[in-house]
């Protein structure tokens, strides 16, 4: 018994020095400017998980509401001003906020922009390949509908630049299909129930399509499908774990998630932490490539299947963690609580 | 001296605020210095001008919902004039962007007074095919800007006879903004525009009858909103480097900062100073609560409670004196 208490006592005092060495010594800055979309959500949720899994983060600040690339510079610049030791950023423009993150590199910040590159060289970039993204999505429907017929391609937010870049691949992939044509181009500025509305408005003018491609707002779409009676074309989507949810009970629908995980925001803060503590990347750029799920092959269905998470909030993606890059775990981020809260 | 407070009271009590939240913001954070007031004031600069052109027109009796949406446009047009082009080719653009919010805004009036339609439907419609425009112009963030533009709001301007230490509390872009503002407004002011513009605020009718062109002063209070309008869209060029299409949050910001000023939206009431000195104390607070890594989703509420016992407990100090 003695012996057990001695062991116990040397597993506290390890655990005690374990913890001393990972000393909550740096305080991490987070700006994004699109609040109350469950993919920007998922990625602050995965940026507070990570910095609380981490053990290295002692408190985070974070400037998290919609404004323009003029309002990130502000939040930026407030950031610098708290003297925070690296910046998480979500960029409004690619461009719009280079001044704000290079006085934020002078410094001495360490800046990591997650899920969309920045033209500033001096700052890291760990980001979805939104180009590949699109590509990937459109050619596997573009198969599926037999290389031919009328896509209804659903865009982002106009202006936006995840939604250009994504617009580049879909018109990649539409150029090696000659017969396959744009029946309607709209923009659901990556809102529910914008996309869900202009898709019942298409359905409303009778005149038929074959397949439906989106940015992301795919589990309304379905729905409107089967509540309209409508045909049951092949629907495109994100890993939402609503759409993903649909691909694997709604009867007579094809379909594929191409992920786009918004854990990206925890891998941002451990890329920043590895520079903080001196390990820096060989690239200033670190890509992370989309894989597509689709529940036509069996080998698919299984990918689907694995995937499917029906205890996350349906706008939320399922991929809530990314190998190498997040230790958190699913309750962590799911419970969305930063280091002190 | 009594009376000169009693006139801007409102004026005063929100200067008198602003110094407090800078004591705040000292307290907060023991570092903040010359060179964080330069990035407030650079972030003050596109809410100043979107609220000066929306004090003009509430103080008109109207009230302009296209005034992010003019920005934004405005904004992409100088973006996307100046890509590429040369340095000298900037001294063209910018007056020819003011030109042309100073023209929209006109249309803006113009529409109001011959259709007779409700300032807030006119402005409203207007919002949308300024914001189709915007997207004509430019599908999505780009355009370029003339390094020497960009450099009038970056750092301090030298001024002979004054220390450093002081000088470095001069920002550029304080600068810049004070002298766009004082150009056209001191004039205004002093101006029959000026009279007229309150005049029909406060009372269309009486003014009418007392000889007052209100249609036409109707439409210059637009016009020179117009032309704030694209001060502020040319500014948002100059602090980002390039245009964006979808509108900020300007529109809200600006009646926020009206009502926080001192204007009564009722119109004829207020002048510039107070919506000013609003917008420091507006960006000042957001500062505040990133300093102090407030949940981001608390800030919003936050914000708003301060704006609501401001307006109120200054309307209640109004009130209080009137009576007395």
């Amino acid at each position: 018994m003695k012996k057990l208490t001695r062991i116990g006592l040397a597993a506290i005092g390890a655990t005690m020095l374990a913890s001393a060495g990972y000393a909550q010594e740096y305080t991490i800055g987070v700006s994004n400017t699109v609040q109350g979309n469950g993919w920007r959500e998922e990625m602050i949720c995965a940026i507070k998980a990570q910095a609380l899994a981490s053990g290295k983060v002692a408190k985070l600040n974070i400037a998290h509401r919609n404004t323009d690339a003029a309002g990130q510079l502000e939040d930026l610049r407030n950031l610098i001003s708290a003297k925070v030791n690296a910046i998480v950023v979500n960029p409004a423009d690619p461009a719009g906020i280079q001044a704000a993150l290079k006085e934020a590199t002078d410094a001495g910040i360490v800046v990591v922009a997650v899920d969309q590159a920045v033209t500033e060289p001096s700052a890291y970039i760990i980001s979805n390949n939104q180009e590949q993204y699109a590509y990937l999505g459109a050619k596997w429907l573009f198969e599926t509908m037999g290389g031919k017929g009328s896509v209804v391609y659903m865009r982002g937010a106009a202006g936006a630049s995840a939604d250009s870049d994504r617009d580049k691949g879909f018109k990649k992939a539409l150029a090696e299909f000659p017969d396959v044509k744009v029946a309607q181009e709209v923009f659901t500025g990556w809102q529910q129930d914008q996309g869900k509305q202009q898709i019942l408005d298409y359905i409303a003018t009778g005149v038929p399509f074959d397949g439906i491609w989106t940015s992301g707002i795919d589990n309304v779409i379905v729905d409107a499908l089967v509540e309209s009676q409508a045909k049951l074309v092949p629907v495109v989507g994100a890993d939402n774990a609503g759409f993903v949810g649909q691909l694997n009970s709604v009867a007579g629908l094809k379909g594929a998630a191409v992920t786009n995980p918004g854990s990206i925001g925890g891998a941002g803060v451990t890329l920043a932490l590895q520079i903080l503590e001196g390990k820096k990347p060989a690239q200033q750029t670190v890509l992370v490539e989309p894989a597509l799920w689709e529940n036509v092959t069996d080998a698919g269905k299984e990918q689907l299947k694995a995937a499917a998470d029906p205890s996350l909030s349906p706008e939320w993606p399922v991929s809530i963690s990314i190998n190498d890059w997040t230790s958190y775990t699913k309750d962590q981020i799911v419970a969305c609580k930063g280091p002190g809260e | 001296m009594t009376r000169l407070l009693r006139n801007n009271g409102w004026v005063v009590g929100l200067s008198i605020l602003l110094v407090v939240l800078f004591v705040a913001t000292r307290i907060i954070q023991p570092q903040y210095g010359a060179g964080d007031f330069g990035s407030l004031v650079r972030a003050v600069l596109p809410y100043a001008f979107a609220v000066a052109a929306q004090t003009v027109v509430v103080i008109a009796g109207g009230i302009d919902l296209s005034v992010a949406a003019m920005m934004a446009l405005t904004s992409v047009t100088a973006a996307s004039m100046m890509a590429g082009a040369s340095e000298e080719y900037a001294l063209f653009v910018v007056p020819f962007v003011l030109a042309m919010g100073f023209t929209l805004g006109a249309v803006n009036g113009l529409l109001i007074v011959v259709t007779r339609v409700p300032d807030i439907v006119v402005t409203l419609a207007t919002l949308f095919i300024l914001q189709g425009a915007a997207l004509l112009v430019l599908d999505a963030p780009g355009g370029g800007i003339a390094e020497w533009l960009k450099n009038l709001i970056v750092g301090t301007v030298p001024i002979s006879g004054i220390p450093d230490t002081i000088d470095a509390w001069i920002p550029k872009a304080l600068l810049l903004l004070g002298v766009l503002l004082c150009i056209v407004w001191i004039p205004l002011r002093r101006s029959r525009l000026g009279l007229s513009i309150y005049a029909i605020g406060s009372n269309q009718l009486a003014a009418f009858r007392s000889g007052v062109p209100v249609a036409r002063t109707k439409i210059m209070a637009y016009a020179i909103a117009g032309l704030f309008a694209a001060m502020g869209g040319i500014s948002l060029t100059m602090s980002t480097g390039i245009g964006a299409p979808i509108p900020g949050p300007y529109l809200l910001a600006s009646v926020a900062a009206v009502v926080l000023g001192g204007v009564a939206l009722g119109g004829g009431k207020g002048g510039l100073l107070g919506p000013i000195i609003a917008v420091f104390v507006l960006r000042l607070l957001r500062t505040d609560l990133t300093l102090l890594a407030i949940d981001p989703n608390v800030t919003a509420i936050v914000e708003g409670t301060i704006m609501v016992v401001v307006v109120m407990f200054g309307a209640f100090i109004t009130m209080r004196s009137r009576s007395s």
